[in-house]
């Protein structure tokens, strides 16, 4: 069993049981952080298979933009925490 | 697995950073009679985790303390001169009082979005390092898309600000963390297409590349003067230092998104910020100032010199101005910085095709 193949295993493991947990979360805001981990897991995988550049835009164009605005989104809906 | 550390553009240098580590696990491992490749690299790459982090960790002291120093004479006064010598252990006496105080999670607060936003935003911040070299024979990794991957790493803490905001349950935190996202991805456009030019011109995304581009023709300080301002005032609001530190403006919200953190997760915010002082500090050397190249000194030394030089242009930026407001932030980030960055990327076009640089 390579190293490759152990990492592989680990982070793509790691990756669908944070996408389980983003549709299972009570907490909106809990989907959110899950998906920001399952955008990077899945950069991961992308550098493991090579694919660098794809990686980098990954973790640029979706964590660094896409999960901030389904955030600021979020924050403007009606929340538990905030209101006592 | 290619090893991360393979030398590259032929240099025949030991890396410093990948010969001491080895040397310590393959000792380790020999002592243990244990004879596995797998583990070796392992080994490895734990102990030049750990050599990085505290290189990075002795810098962050010292620039506490020279940004105090220094500020001290900006104000004329001594900064501090009491604890050891000429102060130089008042940063270790702060860091033992935030120790002994009471770690405290506020009723009401997220824990999940409280303590893990904690852990991203230390972690990312130290992660950038990870791929800036600082000298050809000191470095962790140097990938082919090093300048693209720092950037892309500094872009993951505007979404852990914003949950930390959140989860303290705090209406300053909040703002702050709103305040904080906001300026963070405006001022990502302009620096984004301000390496651009740099790209253009040394025609790689490679750190290494670039400094030995510079070193053979000139500066890009030189021909992207334009490029290095908007630079300058981005990297300043990106890592939130006194003209553009609107997120935790003390006037307005008490700390801003740090206001519900105490003991040593405030700690670690405030040393997690001039790591990211550093990192900026650093990339800015690299890829406007020369990177390493100089007469006489070794690499290494030229590299510390570059860095604390900006760092005390930083820290005289935040002794002379006066913080911007909020909107005004915003309003020179888009419709002033962005228009000038586009300018700067057809000046290094004109440069490339007039043949100046090839």
């Amino acid at each position: 069993m390579s190293v490759d193949l152990i990492g592989f295993t680990i982070v793509a493991a790691a990756t669908l049981v944070l996408a389980l947990m983003v549709v299972m979360s009570r907490e909106i805001v809990h989907s959110a952080l899950y998906f920001a981990g399952v955008l990077i897991g899945i950069a991961i995988l992308f550098f493991i298979m090579n694919a660098v550049y794809v990686g980098i835009i990954q973790i640029l164009i979706y964590v660094g933009a896409v999960v901030v605005l389904i955030l600021f989104g979020i924050m403007l809906t009606r929340r538990n925490i905030l209101l006592g | 697995m290619t090893c991360a550390w393979a030398s590259r553009t032929g240099d025949t240098l030991i890396n410093y950073l990948y010969y001491i580590p080895n040397t310590i696990a393959t000792a380790i491992l020999s002592l243990l009679h244990i004879n596995l490749p797998q583990l070796n690299y392992l080994l490895t790459w734990v102990i030049a985790s750990v050599m990085l982090i505290i290189v990075i960790m002795v810098n962050v002291i010292i620039f506490i303390y020279v940004e105090r120093k220094e500020l001290g004479r900006f104000m004329d006064r001594r900064g501090p001169f009491v604890v050891g010598p000429a102060g130089f252990f008042q940063n270790f006496a702060d860091a033992f009082k935030f120790l002994i105080k009471e770690m405290i999670l506020p009723e009401n607060a997220d824990a999940l979005g409280f303590n893990s936003t904690l852990v991203i935003i230390v972690a990312s911040s130290l992660m950038i390092m990870t791929v800036v070299p600082q000298a050809p024979d000191f470095f962790y990794t140097n990938p082919d898309l090093g300048l693209l991957l720092a950037f892309a790493i500094f872009a993951i803490e505007p979404f852990a600000v914003v949950i930390a905001g959140w989860a303290s349950n705090n209406k300053y935190s909040l703002l702050g963390g709103f305040r904080s996202t906001a300026q963070m991805m405006s001022y990502e456009v302009p620096m984004l297409i301000t390496i651009i030019s740099v790209v253009i011109l040394a025609g790689s995304f490679n750190f290494s590349t670039i400094v030995n581009f510079q070193s053979s023709h000139v500066w890009f300080v030189i021909p992207l003067i334009l490029g290095f301002i908007v630079f300058l005032i981005a990297i300043v609001a990106e890592i939130e230092r006194i003209p553009f530190d609107t997120p935790d403006a003390e006037a307005e919200l008490v700390h801003g998104w740090m206001t519900e953190y105490a003991g040593i997760k405030f700690a670690l915010f405030q040393l997690t910020s001039y790591v990211r002082t550093f990192a900026g500090a650093a990339i800015m050397v690299l890829i406007f100032l020369g990177g390493w190249t100089g007469p006489f000194l070794p690499p290494i030394v030229w590299f510390y010199i570059k860095v604390y030089a900006v760092f005390t242009l930083f820290v005289w930026l935040r002794a002379s101005l006066p913080r911007v407001r909020i909107d005004q932030v915003l309003n020179i980030g888009w419709r002033s910085l962005l228009p000038l960055s586009l300018f700067n990327i057809v000046i290094a076009a004109l440069l490339r095709i007039s043949g100046v640089f090839h």
